[in-house]
């Protein structure tokens, strides 16, 4: 089995080379030093110093409130897509489908920069919401593609069993369609939310003063601040990826 | 429902998403287009009139150096991702669930957390300051003033380290539908194991490669944070420039032309696969039905 | 017995493939009836049309009267036991048989009383609080049938509702399903393509050919008596023989020359006359087949044949044998313990015969391969001129 020692060594590797950056920013958390360099003691300093930050609570509210009104808005928007799509094999939905699918094979920073273009030709003053408006024209194109996959697989012999048993179109959305869809449903919202509240290239073109998201922060932290709070900032998110991701994954194993 | 499809129907369940995107999305772009062709403003902006200039001014080799080194610096990307993801996906493939599992959610992790976060954690490691290069000095791999952050091999790198689970999830997921009983065929007909895993595997597994490619160049051409957070003056990429432009000199038109150019390279080649992928699909169809 | 379900015209087209043309016939209150055919023939269509589900392109329905043409399937009194059954993954056992009360906004001691009675006269009263993947493929369809009847519609549609059992289960579910029937009382319209299943329980059975009507009777006129060669060939087997009526012989009977086989009489119930083309048609099991050479008699076809196949199926066993140039085929039924009877083997020289009633006279059936070799062959007059 020496391919097999081969690809496991590979795999092993690669994952070795995944988690010593994010292990090694955990571990200079707890440093005292404020250089990364040297260990100087255990210290819970920095922690306490973030905990403190009226920016970063700032941002994190800020990011909150894009994330949940891009992922109901994208949610609703990308769940009529998806039925429009699958249904309907017209030409209006393949223009429909290139529209929809085009963002996902674009770069995000056209899609930042066009934006930006655009509310500056509308003269439309940058702010959270333009923000929220970026935010849902990106999400929008994944959770199509997710309900559009959700419903490919989906019966519809159910449909036509509860028509057969009396119901009504809005009788069959309520009782059959929706509760039978809403798992594929959550996935989607799931997943705006997640990249909404992860995006920074785009955010960073449209967002105006005191519309400071969470990435935003980090950035400038990045580029411009140095005090080890960013590693603390840093393993305090990836603590809760972590959370998130396993109690996702346990959810969907069922 | 299925027999009253009415052209009305269509229309409205069509209509919310097809209006967001044309308004926010079409337009957009299209104001990238019609930027590039109007005169700069020295207060930034743009002002009246159209021009070809900007256009013109894309010409200056200065560019020709950057576009070419962003084509470099993302095909050696995608190259190395998808060559470390074909083992990894194989690896996947074969093993058992339980372990599977296991390792598709190590994957995930880093995946899901931020990627501002993980392009941060390679700044620290790479620091010239910092535990890992001193561990590097000390083993006599580097000299005490090789610089490992702020050029275009810690641009690469972290490239790779960022883009390589959008490689490895859709060779996985072709590699997980894919039949291995051919590659125990191929050895029963006297192939070795590497002929059949090139031979057999990776053509069997071509379109989830593919989407690999995709998957990875994209994004990689349109890199802006890495370059901008890891890289240094001589390792800059068109995301830098078109950013510089903008916020820097507020040069409007040139930063909507350079966007424009990085819009036709992706989309242009898109545009031709699907093309070509639709030909090969009509021609096939045909076939069929000749049979 | 009056009628329930009328078809007046019915057409309907899908693309460029006619699916239905022209049908006419009625089904009548309380009957079981089966809708019979080959694959593509349109009789899941012709479901489909009375479900509701599809509109046809032409003609009328009428269900007790009423034109219900334009009905949407949620207005009509009628219900489906759909082909994969369709329950609804995420409603229990219970609330599945009770999703169409509910729909009608029964009270809930109404619906209560009901889903017990039904889940009771199905015997899964212990598996009422399931889910449906947690049930067998047999109990799945017992709850489709239930969740049917509770609504007490006037007709209820079986779309191949046996197709995915194995043949114990099919031949028991069938029994139940022709027991609830007679319980019931309401029509059953039965599609299927399996012919002994039809015939098992139907009162009445239609037969579509290529989107028409071939024929429509009781299963016995349609076995005995198939009205075209492609029923006598679709339902049950025959052997088929080509000819011309030669000549009379008392009224009743007609002698007819045939290719490549010895002359045959046979009963002349169309009314031929000498000179007709004709297609025999004489069932397997209506041939006798014997070592011994059998007496004379003046209605009793007589043949020498050399026995090419024997194919033993347990109960009988179906000859093989050579006639002339035509090769046809012979059960016996094994009335007897086997090695108690002298073995028919292989290469035997035997007797066959067969009673000129039992022979039946058709037109002249083209069967596909039949249509395929003509193109084939007029496609080289073309390249070959």
């Amino acid at each position: 089995m020496r391919k097999q020692k081969f690809c496991l060594t590979i795999t092993t590797l690669v994952l070795v080379f995944l988690y010593l950056p994010i292990l090694m920013l955990v571990i200079s958390s707890f440093n005292d030093s404020r250089f990364g360099g040297l260990w100087s003691g255990f210290t819970l300093k920095w922690y306490e110093r973030l905990w403190n930050e009226k920016n970063m609570w700032q941002a994190v509210t800020n990011s909150l409130i894009v994330a949940i009104s891009a992922t109901c808005v994208s949610t609703v928007l990308g769940t009529t897509a998806a039925f429009a799509l699958h249904r309907y094999k017209s030409p209006m939905q393949k223009i429909h489908y290139s529209l929809i699918y085009t963002p996902l094979v674009i770069p995000d920073i056209l899609m930042g920069i066009s934006l930006l273009l655009f509310f500056v030709a509308l003269n439309l003053h940058l702010s959270l919401f333009t923000v929220f408006i970026a935010h849902t024209t990106f999400c929008l194109t994944y959770v199509t593609m997710v309900m559009l996959s959700k419903l490919q697989h989906f019966d519809f012999s159910v449909v036509e069993a509860a028509q057969d048993l009396g119901a009504d179109s809005w009788v069959v959305f309520r009782r059959v369609l929706l509760p039978l869809l809403a798992p594929g449903i959550l996935a989607g919202a799931l997943l705006a939310f997640t990249l909404s509240l992860d995006d920074f290239v785009i955010t960073f073109f449209v967002a105006g003063q005191g519309a400071t998201t969470l990435p935003i922060y980090v950035y400038s932290m990045i580029k411009f601040g140095s005090t080890p709070i960013i590693n603390a900032l840093s393993a305090v998110i990836l603590i809760i990826t972590f959370i998130t991701v396993c109690i996702t994954q346990s959810l969907t194993k069922e | 429902m299925s027999i009253r499809k009415t052209f009305l129907d269509e229309f409205l369940l069509t209509i919310p998403s097809f209006t967001w995107l044309f308004v926010f999305f079409l337009i957009p772009t299209l104001i990238i287009f019609g930027y590039a062709f109007k005169p700069y403003d020295i207060y930034g902006g743009i002002t009246e009139g159209w021009t070809l200039d900007t256009i013109k001014s894309l010409a200056n080799p200065n560019y020709f150096l950057m576009i070419w080194r962003t084509l470099w610096l993302s095909s050696l990307t995608t190259l190395i991702s998808v060559a470390l993801a074909l083992p990894i996906g194989y690896q996947l493939a074969c093993t058992s669930k339980k372990l599977r599992q296991i390792l598709l959610l190590l994957i995930v992790v880093p995946f899901w957390s931020s990627f501002l976060i993980r392009i941060f954690a390679w700044k620290t490691l790479l620091h010239p300051e910092g535990a890992f290069k001193q561990f590097l000095v000390w083993a006599h791999i580097v000299n005490a003033d090789t610089s490992l952050l702020y050029n275009s091999g810690a641009v690469l790198l972290v490239m790779v380290y960022t883009y390589l689970p959008f490689a490895v999830f859709p060779i996985y997921a072709a590699a997980s539908k894919f039949n291995f009983q051919l590659l125990e065929a191929a050895m029963d007909l006297g192939a070795t194991r590497s002929r059949a895993f090139f031979h057999v595997l990776v053509p069997g597994i071509k379109k989830g490669i593919f989407t690999a490619v995709v998957m990875v160049f994209i994004p990689a051409i349109g890199a802006y944070v890495i370059p901008d957070l890891v890289g240094g003056s001589n390792s800059e990429m068109i995301g830098n420039k078109i950013a510089q432009r903008t916020f820097v000199e507020r040069n409007l038109p040139q930063a909507s032309a350079l966007s424009a150019l990085l819009a036709l390279s992706v989309l242009i080649p898109m545009a031709g696969l699907s093309y070509l992928t639709s030909r090969s699909k009509q021609l096939e169809s045909v076939a069929r039905n000749k049979e | 017995m009056s009628d329930s379900v009328v078809f007046e015209g019915i057409s309907k087209k899908f693309g460029n493939a006619q699916a239905l043309q022209d049908i006419s016939f009625a089904i009548k209150k309380g009957e079981f009836f089966s809708l019979l055919g080959p694959s593509g023939c349109g009789k899941t269509t012709l479901l489909r049309i009375l479900a509701g589900f599809e509109k046809p392109d032409a003609g009328r329905l009428y269900l007790d009267g009423q034109d219900i043409t334009d009905l949407p399937p949620n207005k009509r009194p009628i219900n489906t036991i759909f082909q994969n059954y369709a329950l609804f993954p995420h409603l229990t056992i219970w609330e599945n048989i009770a999703f169409g009360l509910r729909v009608a906004k029964r009270s809930q001691k109404e619906i209560t009383a009901e889903v017990e009675k039904m889940l009771y006269l199905i015997q899964m009263t212990e598996h009422a609080y399931k889910k449906p993947e947690q049930i067998s493929g047999g109990q799945k369809q017992r709850v489709a049938i239930a969740r049917a009847l509770v609504n007490h519609p006037q007709v209820l549609l079986l779309d191949e509702p046996l197709a995915a059992l194995d043949l114990k289960l099919r031949q028991k579910m069938l029994i139940e399903l022709d027991l609830i029937h007679d319980n019931v009382g309401i029509t059953f319209v039965f599609v299927t393509h399996d012919q002994t299943e039809a015939m098992a329980v139907s009162d009445r059975m239609a037969v579509l050919h290529k989107a028409r009507l071939e024929q429509i009777g009781t299963p016995m006129e349609i076995y005995e008596s198939p009205k075209s060669s492609f029923v006598a060939d679709f339902i049950g087997d025959t052997n088929f023989l080509d000819g011309t009526v030669s000549e009379m012989v008392q009224k009743e009977y007609s002698l007819l020359t045939l290719v490549n086989f010895p002359n045959v009489l046979c009963f002349n119930d169309k009314q031929l006359s000498v000179g007709d083309l004709v297609h025999l048609s004489i069932r397997p099991e209506k041939i006798h087949i014997s070592k011994e050479r059998p007496q004379k008699h003046p209605l009793h076809n007589i043949f020498e044949a050399d026995v090419d196949d024997v194919i033993y199926k347990g109960d009988h066993t179906s000859f093989g044998v050579w006639v002339g140039g035509h090769k046809i085929w012979v059960n016996q039924q094994h009335s007897r313990f086997l090695l108690d009877e002298k073995p028919i083997r292989w290469k035997d020289h035997v007797w066959i015969w067969w009673h000129a009633d039992d022979g039946y006279m058709l037109e002249r059936y083209k069967n596909p391969m039949e249509d395929i070799e003509e193109m084939a062959s007029s496609a080289d007059i073309t390249r070959n001129p």
